[in-house]
């Protein structure tokens, strides 16, 4: 599944692997403010904006063709708007459309890819994302693997039973039951939590400390984006 | 497979008032609705609501037959606001794009408070006001149906007025393409929520959570009128050959309305706003605040707590 790599990859070391989750946070953003302003987007700007993503990927250790590839998923909506833009004869769009798109996601990638999850989803939180909605991503994020493997072995077990093209009301009443049992499931979580003291926060084993190395890095990586940004035009 | 039934809008595709407007009124709207959630759920809140998100996710994998051998799947976000209630059902939307957003590059994160609006706050708005007026009568299973339909159709009529209000170009016939794929995805996820809502009241009927049997006119005429704003404002922004242009128009109006109420700061105005581009952006800002209020306005008298 999609997210096993993901996983892997952001439990890798690097450089960016060791940078505090709210200083990528905030650098990702800044990147991507500065990509979205860039009007007109020219191929100098492009390729420039490529190569700190690709820096970043490299300095990250991981893996750029497999990454390039993954990032790969806007294409499709990316390029059926491309494609009415190119119908009504705006090229420059269609190319800004897709490049943008893609280096957005590909630059996303890399913070996911550097950053596991609750570390991110801590550092959201402390940058001022509501407490009750990390718990719940992160909740989500935890039971996507068990619930989507239910699935799958419902869906097995009506393919074992003769099921393999279901009608409407068979469907439906898979969705029922993978839902009360995930209903069911969640309450079950939660009393076993409570009775071993769950307070309403996912405690890490350390709580993050920002460090020279992450104010330098905060520094130097929006500082980048922004003279690149500055370098290709002023605001429209 | 059908092409889309949500539209997820990548970073790169709206333009900054577009998506600096949205960003800066629909994710506080999230914090209050989360804060509005805390308090409706007594039970299992949290982990609830995560684990209801997963099974969004994993209920994908379930295939649900379309006429003519094609298959589609369930979008749910109809399906939570009727077992959960609206401010859960937005939360568990909200953190659905998020995981979406950084996991799996489905939509972007600069526009993921323009995704979170369309469907985590529209989408269940849309879904949920049916639902709440006709869901108890003999019209209980066209309520649901309703809700479905209109969720899907709410959220992907208003993500293509934000492309068009940025710019995007899209001719009429692509425009009247992606109506109809969009119309076809809203009937049949309206299919198949009766569908699995009926399973549900069969198997585990105490979760369903019942309308109250009263009707308020009041809400069905501000429903109507929300969901009409939307389908107008997609189809005013499609027949005008620049939609940029139209929506520099609105906000412009947007921009007077703001000066009556920001008087004292006139003086201070051409100074700060000097920029179209930050007065634009300004003006976007208050006018999504308008409408966010109106939604909060809405969202409170729909989800008083029943009297039952």
């Amino acid at each position: 599944m999609h997210h096993v790599v993901l996983e892997r990859w952001s439990r890798g070391e690097s450089f960016l692997h060791a940078r505090d989750a709210r200083v990528k946070v905030l650098v990702l953003l800044v990147y991507l403010v500065a990509l979205a302003t860039t009007t007109p987007m020219t191929a100098t700007a492009g390729a420039c904006y490529a190569a700190l993503v690709a820096a970043a990927i490299v300095a990250a250790r991981l893996p750029l063709a497999g990454l390039a590839l993954r990032a790969a998923t806007v294409l499709p909506f990316a390029g059926t708007f491309a494609l009415f833009s190119v119908l009504a004869g705006d090229e420059a769009r269609a190319l800004s459309l897709v490049s943008k798109s893609y280096l957005s996601a590909a630059a996303v990638l890399t913070l996911a890819g550097t950053t596991p999850l609750p570390k991110l989803v801590r550092g959201l939180e402390s940058l001022g994302v509501p407490r009750f909605l990390t718990l719940v991503i992160q909740f989500l994020y935890r039971y996507l693997f068990v619930i989507s493997e239910q699935a799958q072995h419902m869906r097995m077990a009506a393919l074992a039973r003769g099921g393999g093209s279901l009608r409407l009301a068979h469907a439906a009443g898979a969705a029922a039951t993978l839902f009360g049992r995930s209903y069911a499931r969640a309450e079950g979580i939660h009393g076993a939590m409570l009775a071993r003291g769950f307070e309403g926060r996912m405690e890490l084993l350390a709580e993050a400390r920002l460090g020279p190395a992450d104010v330098l890095f905060l520094l130097g990586g929006a500082g980048l984006a922004t003279v690149l940004r500055l370098a290709m035009g002023t605001l429209a | 497979m059908l092409p889309w039934d949500s539209v997820h809008i990548p970073d790169g595709f709206l333009s900054t008032p577009v998506w600096l407007a949205l960003d800066v009124t629909g994710l506080p709207a999230v914090g209050l609705l989360a804060r509005r959630a805390r308090r409706e759920l007594e039970e299992a809140r949290a982990p609830l609501l995560g684990v209801m998100g997963a099974f969004v996710f994993a209920a994908q994998m379930i295939n649900f037959p379309v006429a003519a051998g094609t298959s589609a799947h369930l979008v749910g976000g109809a399906l939570l606001a009727i077992t959960l209630g609206p401010a859960a059902a937005s939360v568990v939307m909200t953190a659905i794009l998020a995981v979406q957003a950084f996991v799996f590059q489905d939509g972007g994160i600069l526009a993921l408070g323009a995704n979170v609006f369309n469907m985590g706050i529209a989408g269940v708005l849309a879904a949920w006001l049916p639902y709440r007026l006709w869901g108890a009568g003999r019209h209980r299973r066209t309520a649901i149906f309703a809700a479905g339909a209109l969720s899907v159709i709410v959220s992907a009529l208003l993500a293509v007025s934000e492309l068009l209000a940025s710019g995007v170009p899209v001719r009429p016939a692509a425009l009247a393409f992606l109506l109809v794929v969009f119309a076809v995805s809203a009937a049949v996820e309206g299919v198949i929520t009766v569908a699995v809502v009926r399973g549900i009241e069969r198997l585990s009927p105490r979760i369903v959570r019942h309308a109250t049997p009263e009707r308020s006119w009041g809400l069905a005429v501000c429903g109507a009128g929300a969901v009409l704003l939307a389908a107008v404002g997609g189809l005013v922004a499609s027949t005008n050959p620049d939609g940029l242009q139209w929506l520099g128009g609105q906000l412009d109006i947007l921009g007077r309305i703001t000066n009556l109420f920001a008087a004292p700061l006139a003086e201070y105005r051409a100074r700060w706003l000097g920029s179209p581009w930050i007065s634009k952006a300004a003006a976007g800002t208050a006018g999504a605040l308008l409408v966010g209020l109106i939604c909060v306005a809405l969202g409170r008298a729909a989800t008083r707590p029943r009297s039952a």
